[in-house]
């Protein structure tokens, strides 16, 4: 069961958590914190795949030494990735967060079964 | 009938997520892209931290998207919640009650914590080339510095014009250095415009600290600009 | 020897954290969620953080201004949700009848 194991398995139950917590909540701010889990587990599996095998940060210094590094470095690929995933996906929040209010304000009530308009 | 709705694309979805777990092999060593990039970076860049360097010269066009990205988000936030303060409908600044003041324990606590943050924050964005660190996280920490005074203070107006003013110089500057990188360098946005320096000092790795800055002002700004909306 | 002391401060710690999760879960209201929320897991963090001390002795200096900054936020983070919480009137569970905050701010109503 080695480690980068767990820690991939861990963020796709943290979807999984999200995704029930989006499909059964009524309140509208309980729906974006389980949507911005599913950020937070998609970012961990993301990280996870880039791990190598007894490997160590990407970075060059006394203790990783530049002929060493291609041998015991994990892949810095994903980690660049999901550094500017972060920043996106708190963004993403803001915005949902600002309809939330908007919503809110038109009528008063923070549950998504006031809102029918769009049904059939 | 509505549980069986909401669990079954949970079911089929859990079933292929516990394939992809059951067969997950850990690598046991790097795929070719990423051991040329390991290899190139501290050669060619001069940079140690090797995510830097792919963030700000190999893959530096992605970044500039995702700048552009954070700025369209600012404007949406903006232009679905209105400045602040007009969203009760009572014109600001007359007629509407004065907003709660924050209690004393929060007043003494920012005056000792919003020091400790800017320091960190500019700790982390000059560091992004030597240690971990960079222009994206150090951003984000200044705006969490911005959100502790906005909440100690709360009847503090920010000058959104400054701000506004400050990020777009700070952008304009960034795609200037790129350009500046085709005439002088091997291309858009290459670091090898500023001397490359001695491997690990402080000012080395070209033009990758004064990109950090550039970054880290441009989104500091920005998500205090998206903070600000939110204020009743 | 200085490795089982920190191995033992470290699982202390973990056991705090996971305290702090379950009173979350369990307790009837949202002030007593914070105050479980708050005060376990800074204690957590706290423990976690000396046991790593005892591990590598020559970072002690940088555990301990960590130590500082998560004592200093903490608290007044969960303060400040508190009042917030208080000033918008979230109901108190009923078994509590003392509500020192709402008497001081009558009384400095009644008396302005």
């Amino acid at each position: 069961m080695s480690i980068s194991g767990v820690v991939f398995a861990t963020g796709l139950i943290l979807i999984l958590i999200g995704m029930w917590g989006a499909l059964t909540h009524r309140n509208i701010l309980r729906i974006i914190v389980a949507l911005s889990l599913i950020g937070t587990g998609s970012h961990i599996v993301i990280v996870a795949i880039g791990y190598v095998r007894a490997g160590t940060a990407p970075i060059i210094d006394r203790a990783l030494t530049m002929s060493d590094a291609p041998a015991r470095a994990v892949d810095p690929i994903p980690s660049a990735l999901v550094v500017t995933a972060i920043v996106i996906g708190l963004a993403v929040t803001a915005v949902m967060l600002a309809y939330a209010i908007r919503l809110y304000d038109a009528k008063k009530t923070l549950s998504i079964d006031a809102f029918t308009e769009s049904k059939w | 009938m509505q549980r069986i709705v909401i669990a079954a694309p949970l079911v089929l979805l859990g079933l292929v997520f516990t394939s992809l777990a059951l067969n997950y092999a850990e690598p046991q060593s790097l795929r070719p892209l990423a051991e040329s990039y390991v290899k190139l970076v501290p050669q060619e860049l001069g940079a140690p931290n090797v995510i830097t360097g792919i963030l700000l010269t190999f893959r530096a066009f992605d970044t500039l998207g995702e700048v552009a990205v954070l700025f369209m988000v600012a404007a949406s936030v903006g232009l679905v919640l209105g400045p602040a303060g007009s969203r009760s409908g009572v014109p600001p600044a007359e007629g509407r009650e004065k907003p709660r003041p924050a209690s004393d324990i929060v007043r003494s606590a920012t005056q000792i914590l919003v020091p400790l943050i800017s320091i960190f924050a500019a700790y982390i964005i000059m560091n992004g080339h030597i240690s971990a660190g960079g222009g994206f996280q150090g951003g984000a920490v200044i705006a969490s510095g911005v959100l502790l005074l906005l909440l100690a203070h709360p009847e503090q107006r920010l000058d959104l014009q400054f701000l506004s003013i400050t990020e777009s110089l700070a952008g304009v500057l960034f795609v200037l250095v790129g350009v500046a990188g085709l005439f002088v360098a091997g291309g858009f946005l290459d670091n090898r415009v500023l001397p490359l320096g001695q491997f690990g000092a402080f000012f080395s790795a070209g033009a990758i600290p004064l990109l950090s800055v550039l970054l880290g002002i441009k989104v500091g700004c920005e998500l205090s600009v998206i903070l600000d909306r939110f204020r009743p | 020897m200085a490795e089982l002391i920190g191995s033992i401060l470290v699982l202390l710690g973990a056991v705090f954290h996971f305290s702090a999760g379950l009173g979350m879960l369990r307790m009837p209201d949202a002030y007593t969620r914070m105050q479980a929320g708050t005060k376990a897991s800074t204690l957590g963090n706290a423990l976690v953080l000396i046991g790593l001390a005892c591990y590598h002795p020559g970072w002690t200096l940088k555990l301990l201004v960590l130590i500082y900054f998560v004592f200093m936020t903490n608290p007044v983070s969960s303060h400040a949700l508190a009042r917030a919480a208080h000033a918008i009137r979230i109901p108190m569970v009923q078994k509590a009848d003392i509500d020192a905050l709402r008497d001081a701010r009558e009384q400095a109503r009644g008396s302005a």
